[in-house]
């Protein structure tokens, strides 16, 4: 049988069996996700289609998939979701602009070799659409951290209810600080493992650190992990502020009704 | 408005406001550098001066792709080298979806080479546009990252960007041995490097104490076994399905790259889980030091299940993100869907779910290792 499948069935055994019907719903969130990238990535072959929005609505649908149909809708799931597109939609100007000015977009000389039999005339803006990369490769990183935070602000918010929005906020932001280091951390070596092979490569052929620096694949993938770990960073006084916003509101109106 | 005054005053020690005038000096000194570095480098570099746009043509290409070429006229300045302050004919052909090549603008700073047949010395210099210098923007975005991090994080962003930078040297360490000793094989490499990185990482950020014990010890059992597992099914399966053809960038064996990709890619999540499982574990026993064995195993899962799932998908998008202008490249010449997605996808896809079975199996792995360790301080007690 495929390598593939034999993968797939061991880790759906073991979400399964360790995390039982959230184990399942993790595990179909991930098909789904999947399915959203792939529909995306059709419509992105459309010439009247824009990658930036397109990219700004698959980001929202794969958070609401993350988030809800993983953690159910509730308070904290609400919050995480409305910080993440607030931070997607931030980055990706930014995101955007910088691809433009530093010219990373598209494929470099050294894969120019092997593609020497596609036509390069596709019409279909490569800026944008190496903007929408970086943006979809931190997406999973941005939503994790925006539930890391926001539920266990619920959980301080409720064994203390005195507290006001401020504090509220700089506890957030204190969870949020612990796991910055891991958070980066994740993004660092999974970008790092997907880019070992190039790596080998520069080492190989001996660039000079010039060379490696100035050259579009190099650029292309170390703006993508400052990127990710930006987006990482953004997103927890966003949260934190958009959560301690939410429940103090919450409270009070639901004070106001009793 | 007084203590706002006050929060300033007392954030304005002399430490603070030293640490910051050294790090503006620094941003400063480094963007000067990259700015004027030209002299450094061998290539001929050439600023662009002037642009003039020759020619403007819609194309029709293979399979009915619309696209705009256009043609530039670049006079630019050479920056460095023997021909240093002269004036530099260039042409750009870019397309406008810029699958290669794009617009330039005055301004931008291009690696060239100077054509050298001239017959008489008054002709105008033309040459070739080569590249472009990219390493301004490279350290602005780090700089920006930098910045970013201590301002949201502090002392524990400052620890992030200091583990990063470790990792980062480390890593490149490692890869120099391997080329200088490949007899030692790319994966025993690897795996030394796996150790060094949790060790670096999980210390600098969680400091020496049982709880980063108890992570490192589950980080290294996950990892290993996650690896275990999928050398085994691609054993068995005699890797079925994985196309290797498209794996750019190779100068050695396919397979074991892509198995020492497997293991630093799915390092830093797998590190993500175990610190996570213990530190929990290790705060519901400090909370309350006679809690049973069974209730810390039951809160433990529920921990676990709760970040299952958003952890798997950080690896997931990660990998499969990067295949998207590839496949876009494929789909628009008119590849078969299946074809692509099996060129460019199956070992993305074998990456991701290595890595998520090596997050799942963290979880138990985590549970058990942080538990060992409080039965032990508990004997000791």
């Amino acid at each position: 049988m495929n390598t593939l499948v034999w993968l797939a069935v061991i880790l759906f055994l073991l979400m399964i069996g360790i995390g039982g019907k959230k184990g399942a719903r993790s595990f179909f969130a991930i098909m789904l996700n999947f399915g959203v990238l792939i529909i995306i990535l059709f419509m992105m072959l459309g010439r009247d289609n824009d990658p930036v929005i397109l990219t700004i609505v698959a980001s929202t649908l794969i958070s609401c998939i993350t988030l809800f149909f993983i953690n159910k809708v509730n308070i904290t799931t609400k919050t995480a979701f409305v910080s993440t597109v607030i931070t997607i939609v931030l980055l990706i100007f930014f995101i955007v602009y910088l691809t433009d000015r530093s010219m990373i977009q598209g494929f470099s000389e050294e894969e120019m070799g092997e593609l020497y039999v596609f036509t390069m005339h596709i019409g279909v803006d490569f800026v944008k659409i190496a903007a929408s990369v970086i943006i979809m490769s931190t997406i999973g990183a941005i939503t994790d951290v925006a539930i890391s935070i926001s539920s266990p602000m619920r959980e301080i918010f409720y064994h203390n209810p005195s507290m006001n929005r401020k504090e509220l906020f700089f506890s957030g932001l204190s969870i949020g600080r612990d796991i910055l280091g891991t958070n980066t951390n994740t993004v660092f070596f999974a970008f790092m493992g997907g880019y070992l092979a190039l790596l080998i490569w520069y080492k190989d052929l001996a660039y000079s650190l010039g060379e490696i620096i100035n050259s579009k694949v190099f650029a292309e993938e170390m703006i993508g992990i400052l990127c990710a770990g930006m987006g990482v960073a953004i997103v927890i006084p966003i949260t934190a502020w958009i959560t301690a916003l939410a429940l103090v509101r919450t409270k009070k109106k639901s004070g106001a009704t009793q | 408005m007084d203590s706002v005054l006050e929060m300033i005053r007392k954030k304005l020690t002399y430490k603070y406001v030293l640490a910051v005038a050294l790090l503006a000096l620094l941003v400063a000194c480094s963007m000067y550098f990259v700015h004027h570095n030209y002299s450094f480098y061998d290539r001929p570099i050439a600023k662009v001066l002037e642009t003039n746009q020759v020619a403007n043509k819609e194309v029709t290409a293979e399979h009915g792709n619309k696209d705009k070429v256009f043609t530039q006229e670049i006079l630019a300045e050479i920056m460095n080298g023997e021909k240093k302050g002269q004036q530099l004919h260039l042409t750009n052909e870019y397309s406008a979806s810029a699958t290669y090549s794009q617009a330039y603008r005055p301004g931008n700073d291009l690696f060239v080479s100077i054509d050298t047949d001239h017959a008489n010395e008054n002709a105008k210099l033309t040459g070739t546009i080569l590249d472009v210098k990219r390493d301004k923007y490279i350290l602005l975005v780090a700089w920006v990252f930098v910045f970013i991090l201590l301002v949201v994080g502090k002392k524990q962003g400052l620890y992030s960007v200091l583990s990063l930078a470790i990792n980062a040297v480390l890593i490149s360490y490692a890869l120099d041995m391997y080329i200088q000793y490949a007899n030692f094989g790319l994966l025993l490499m690897c795996a030394c490097s796996v150790v060094l990185f949790t060790l670096t990482s999980l210390l600098l950020v969680n400091g020496f104490n049982q709880k980063t014990y108890a992570a490192v010890a589950a980080t290294l059992l996950g990892t290993l076994t996650s690896l275990l597992i999928t050398y085994l099914v691609m054993w068995i399966t005699a890797e079925k399905g994985l196309r290797y053809e498209e794996m750019g960038f190779l100068t050695r064996p396919p397979q074991m790259v892509f198995m020492a990709g497997i293991l630093i890619g799915s390092l830093g999540a797998v590190m993500d889980v175990a610190i996570t499982m213990s530190s929990s574990i290790f705060g519901l026993y400090e909370k309350n030091a006679d809690i049973t064995v069974k209730a810390l195993k039951t809160s433990g899962m529920e921990i676990g299940k709760d970040i299952m799932g958003t952890m798997t998908n950080i690896l997931f998008f990660a990998y499969i993100s990067g295949s998207i202008p590839t496949m876009i490249l494929y789909l628009k010449n008119e590849y078969p869907v299946s074809y692509t997605f099996s060129m460019n996808l199956s070992l993305e896809l074998a990456r991701a779910l290595a890595g998520g079975i090596g997050i799942v199996l963290t979880i138990p792995i985590g549970l058990y290792t942080a538990i060992f360790f409080i039965n032990r301080k508990r004997a000791k007690s």
